[in-house]
């Protein structure tokens, strides 16, 4: 199994890659990095700038369409590949064959692991109370809630509490977070009362931009809550 | 009489038809289903709804029953037609009318909302202009009246709804205009759905070459408004107060 | 044409937020809309039937869109038929000259209206005013911002932001009412105020929800009854409809008067549903004598053309994209600059009023989908957006194009930096490198870059990690791995 560990995760948060391999190979997964990864280019495709994203786009199917699984620990990320590639080429229709194949065989981390592996309980020694915030892309456009809430609740030290509008978006959104910081920020604020209503010491995601945005807040206002990505929690590290 | 063709019309459609990156008009119906079902298959349509409404009478009136009284209507009866009468004139009484007017439609013969009315000393003004009534007067009988009273094409259980279709005898503003109003049902006018209305109407604009009925209403319960706060307010402009009685 | 606004969208918007009574405003209805919606649906339907209903209607309004023309001329044909006069107009402008002509025609002082978008659009108010015609809104909300001079907040709840305080105070100061902050008291006073307009209007100005091709029917789903008044007591009755309102055959319509209304405020139906094919037929009692239908473009055309946005032409106008909309929230209506607001608004205001203007509005958005799991009729509203956006970066014409330099200039660079392996190697080393001075316990307080500094007004932005994954893994992670 191939693991994209995302441009995010490699350049900003390396210990969630660290904590996916630790998982994976847990669960007996022979994981494999192709090293020649950059990125998958969303952030080009939702700027409107599609000849640059194509471009990465093709860089990325490249290396990675020979893999038999392709993992991500980011539903945005696996979005853009299985939904999204396939507006990128559109009118291409070679490319557009290509994303098709590797859509089929790429999957989000916690949608492998309960629907391939078939495992729901990961052998996490990780504890406390959590709660689970739905990132968008894998909630409405790879249909993924029910997984990720199966692994957490399959570690016996931890209990989740569901925060009230789980599914409500955070307000990251990529470029709008630069582009209207204002709402970004207002919108999050409602997220981080939900977080505080639900009475969790640790809020989980499965996508490091929602995490960058809320940790960034959090870490501001000096809030006492962690956001960790799923892969931290079921590591257990 | 023909009414012109809007000399803009020609271009306009063009312009459309080559944003749909097309040149010329379509050579033929494009291929929708409800546009499509002729006359015999509509015929052969309708005859199933008639059958399922006629097996599903009693079901449909429990349900109208159920969905009105969720849309606010107070629902009265089932009761017989002798009796439908009384029911009315209790309504009126309790709401204290004293301007009541009504629609002249078959209804009134079989059900004798006047001779009611009258024992409990309320008149009954029917609102059509047939006679010596002009507009203006029809207007303003409507407006000054505290309750309208009108039978109703259909009832659709559905959705708590009366169908009332203004025509010759039925004007549009007894439904409307007074603060509170009256629907007497039948149990032979009690539909399914709104399904079942609709294919009626097509097949009756198939049938008379294209002709409907001017003007239609669905009421379903009463007039009612949320726009200030999304504060739920009854009776804005139409009637706050509506009553179906459900005659057997 | 209504002014458009939406080049103020970053200014407005910052405003919005940090409006108190937009905020409370917007808490408050907008739970209560997406509350009742999720239970009015529950209450008759499946997930399963809900999503099916969902479909048809997208492939029924995609149909009648795909063969506009032929139903245009069918409806034309079916109106006029029924003694009705149709008429087609291209702008705001035309569409406002018919209105005006055809009340001149009539000797018309005073227009009663019920709700309609396309009116807004036209800025057909004040057209009436300036032509020495009276127009007097009669939905409530319309009638409270039309006394306050201002623009729909919301498409079903256009009044929506002010509260009954302000409401009485309008009220007040228009009709000599006095104040009250009893609703039930507010709605008789307009009731009160707009039922001698009823009497005596001779013109009734509607929208038109669905207009029925084959039989040439207007339909106009309302709660009030104004609608109905509308239509029923002056003695010409205009309807305004925009030209993707058709739907083919009458039997199309229950399915959207079921998803309507449950998408819009929760209910199973609404309490009104007007049916008009024509004017009064000579034996009625009462009821217009003349009928118009206006078909407007009005930069419909522009959506129509491109086959990606065509699909914003199903739109039914139900509001249920705006209330679940994290942005629109956040900022509401008026933010957005023109008539309509939320997703559909960042969506439509572009093609139809000029792309330049409302350049922001597509990037107003987190793309987070909740817009196009709750749109009745399956409008990919996201995938619509990011369309724009594309158009916005390197669409032609090249006039259409509003990225900055500096914009392209990030883009260029990013897509130098991870071309390759080697070149996102070597980038994020120099990357490392230059961020040193301003990390603190592997945060960034601030983001001294053009473009992006907003980040960290109110948030840390991580710093890029001093061991990115890849090196991790060759030093060891990867073990014996050969597979890199
Ligand atoms: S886009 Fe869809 S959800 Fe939004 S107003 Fe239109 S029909 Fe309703």
């Amino acid at each position: 199994m191939a693991l994209c560990a995302t441009c995010l995760v490699d350049q900003f948060f390396p210990e969630v890659g660290v904590a996916t391999v630790t998982l994976l190979r847990r669960l007996n997964v022979d994981v494999t990095f192709p090293e020649e990864q950059t990125c998958c280019g969303q952030i080009a495709f939702n700027g409107g700038y599609r000849t640059e994203a194509a471009d990465v786009a093709r860089h990325f199917m490249d290396v990675f369409e020979s893999e038999r699984h392709v993992v991500l620990p980011s539903g945005s990320c696996a979005a853009m590949i299985k939904v999204y590639y396939q507006e990128l080429f559109r009118d291409d229709p070679e490319d557009l064959e290509r994303a098709q194949a590797l859509g089929e065989k790429t999957r989000e981390l916690t949608d492998f692991i309960v629907n391939v592996l078939e495992v729901t309980d990961v052998g996490s020694p990780a504890r406390g109370l959590v709660t689970y915030h739905d990132a968008c892309h894998l909630l409405r456009e790879l249909g993924i809630s029910a997984e990720p809430r199966k692994l957490i609740e399959g570690v016996p030290g931890v209990e989740l509490q569901e925060m009230p509008n789980s599914e409500v978006c955070c307000g990251f959104g990529g470029l709008f977070a630069v582009k209207y910081p204002h709402i970004s920020i207002a919108i999050l604020d409602e997220k981080l009362e939900a977080i505080r209503a639900s009475g969790a010491d640790t809020v989980v995601a499965n996508d490091c931009g929602c995490l960058m945005h809320m940790r960034g807040a959090i870490e501001r206002r000096g809030l006492g809550v962690r956001a960790v990505h799923i892969a931290e929690l079921l590591a257990g590290e | 009489m023909p009414v012109d063709e809007h000399p803009n019309k020609a271009a306009f459609l063009q312009r459309v038809r080559e944003a749909l990156g097309r040149s010329e008009p379509l050579l033929h119906m494009p291929d929708h289903p409800t546009l499509k079902s002729a006359l015999p298959r509509q015929e052969e349509k309708v005859r199933t709804v008639r059958a399922r409404v006629e097996v599903s009478r009693a079901r449909n009136i429990k349900r109208l029953a159920e969905t009105a009284t969720e849309a606010s209507w107070y629902v009265h009866g089932p009761v017989a037609a002798e009796d439908a009468a009384d029911v009315v004139a209790e309504i009126a009484t309790g709401l204290r009318a004293k301007r009541v007017v009504r629609s002249s439609e078959d209804v009134f013969r079989r059900v004798n909302v006047d001779g009611a009315l009258r024992r409990s000393g309320i008149s009954a003004t029917v609102l059509a202009s047939g006679r010596s009534r002009d507009r203006s007067t029809l207007k303003a009988l409507a407006f000054e009246a505290d309750l309208g009273i009108t039978g109703v094409t259909y009832a659709i259980a559905e959705t708590g709804t009366c169908v009332v279709t203004p025509r010759k005898g039925v004007a549009r503003l007894t439904s409307l205009a007074p603060p509170a109003y009256i629907a007497l049902v039948e149990a032979d006018q009690v539909l399914g759905s709104m399904d079942d209305y609709f294919a009626l109407t097509r097949l009756a604009h198939q049938k008379s070459r294209g002709r409907v009925p001017t003007y239609v209403n669905f009421i379903s319960g009463p007039s009612r408004t949320a726009d200030i706060e999304q504060t739920l307010t009854i009776g804005v402009h139409g009637p706050g107060v509506v009553h179906m009685v459900l005659i057997a | 044409m209504a002014k458009v606004k939406s080049a103020a969208f970053k200014k407005a918007s910052a405003r919005a937020v940090r409006d108190e009574g937009i905020q409370h405003a917007l808490t408050h209805v907008m739970d209560h809309f997406t509350e009742a919606r999720a239970e009015a649906i529950a209450t008759d339907y499946s997930d399963e039937s809900w999503e099916a209903m969902r479909t048809r209607a997208a492939a029924i309004k995609a149909h009648t869109i795909g063969n506009l023309d032929y139903y245009l001329d069918l409806a034309d044909r079916s109106v006029r038929r029924n003694g009705g006069h149709v008429h087609f107009a291209d702008d705001a402008a035309a569409a406002t000259q018919i209105v005006i002509d055809i009340a001149k025609r009539h000797g018309v002082k005073r227009a009663i209206k019920s709700k309609s978008m396309v009116s807004e659009e036209m800025g057909l108010n004040d057209a009436l005013e300036r032509a020495g015609i009276e127009p007097v809104e009669t939905d409530l909300g319309e009638y409270i911002i039309q006394l306050a001079g201002e623009t729909p907040f919301h498409i079903i709840a256009p009044a929506m932001h002010k509260t009954r305080g302000e409401v009485s105070d309008l009220f007040h100061d228009w009709l000599k009412s006095a104040p009250t902050s009893d609703i039930a008291r507010l709605c008789s006073i307009a009731r009160d105020a707009l039922r001698k307009h009823f009497e005596t209007a001779e013109m009734g100005i509607t929208g038109a929800n669905f207009v029925i091709a084959e039989t040439g029917t207007v339909v106009i789903v309302t709660n009030e009854g104004n609608g109905r008044m509308t239509t029923s007591t002056p003695r010409v009755h205009v309807a305004i409809a925009g030209m993707e309102k058709l739907l083919p055959a009458i039997e199309d319509l229950p399915l959207f008067l079921r998803l309507l209304p449950r998408s819009a405020t929760g209910q199973r139906t609404t309490s009104y549903t007007s049916f008009i094919s024509g004017p009064r037929a000579a034996s009625d009692e009462d009821g217009p004598e003349e009928f118009h239908l206006i078909f407007v473009d009005n930069g419909r055309l522009n959506l129509l053309k491109d086959e990606v946005l065509r699909e914003a032409l199903s739109c039914i106008r139900c509001g249920a994209c705006l209330n679940h909309c994290p942005v629109y929230r956040k900022v509401g209506g008026h933010a957005y600059g023109w008539v309509y607001s939320g997703p559909i608004g960042a969506v439509v205001t572009g093609p139809m009023t000029g792309m330049k203007q409302a350049a922001d509005l597509p990037y107003a958005s987190t793309l987070c989908g909740a817009c196009r799991d709750v749109c009745p009729v399956k409008i990919d509203l996201p995938k619509l957006l990011l369309h724009l956006r594309h158009r916005h970066a390197e669409g032609s014409p090249r006039d259409e194009r509003t990225g900055t330099w500096m914009e392209r200039l990030y883009m260029r660079r990013w897509h130098d930096a991870v071309k390759t392996r080697g070149a996102l190697e070597r980038s994020t080393r120099l990357g490392r490198l230059l961020q040193k001075p301003l990390v603190r316990r592997g945060k960034l307080r601030s983001l001294p870059l053009p473009l992006v500094s907003g980040w960290t007004k109110d948030r840390d932005f991580p710093a890029l990690a001093p061991k990115p994954f890849r090196q991790i893994w060759k030093e060891g992670l990867g073990g014996d791995s050969d597979a890199g």
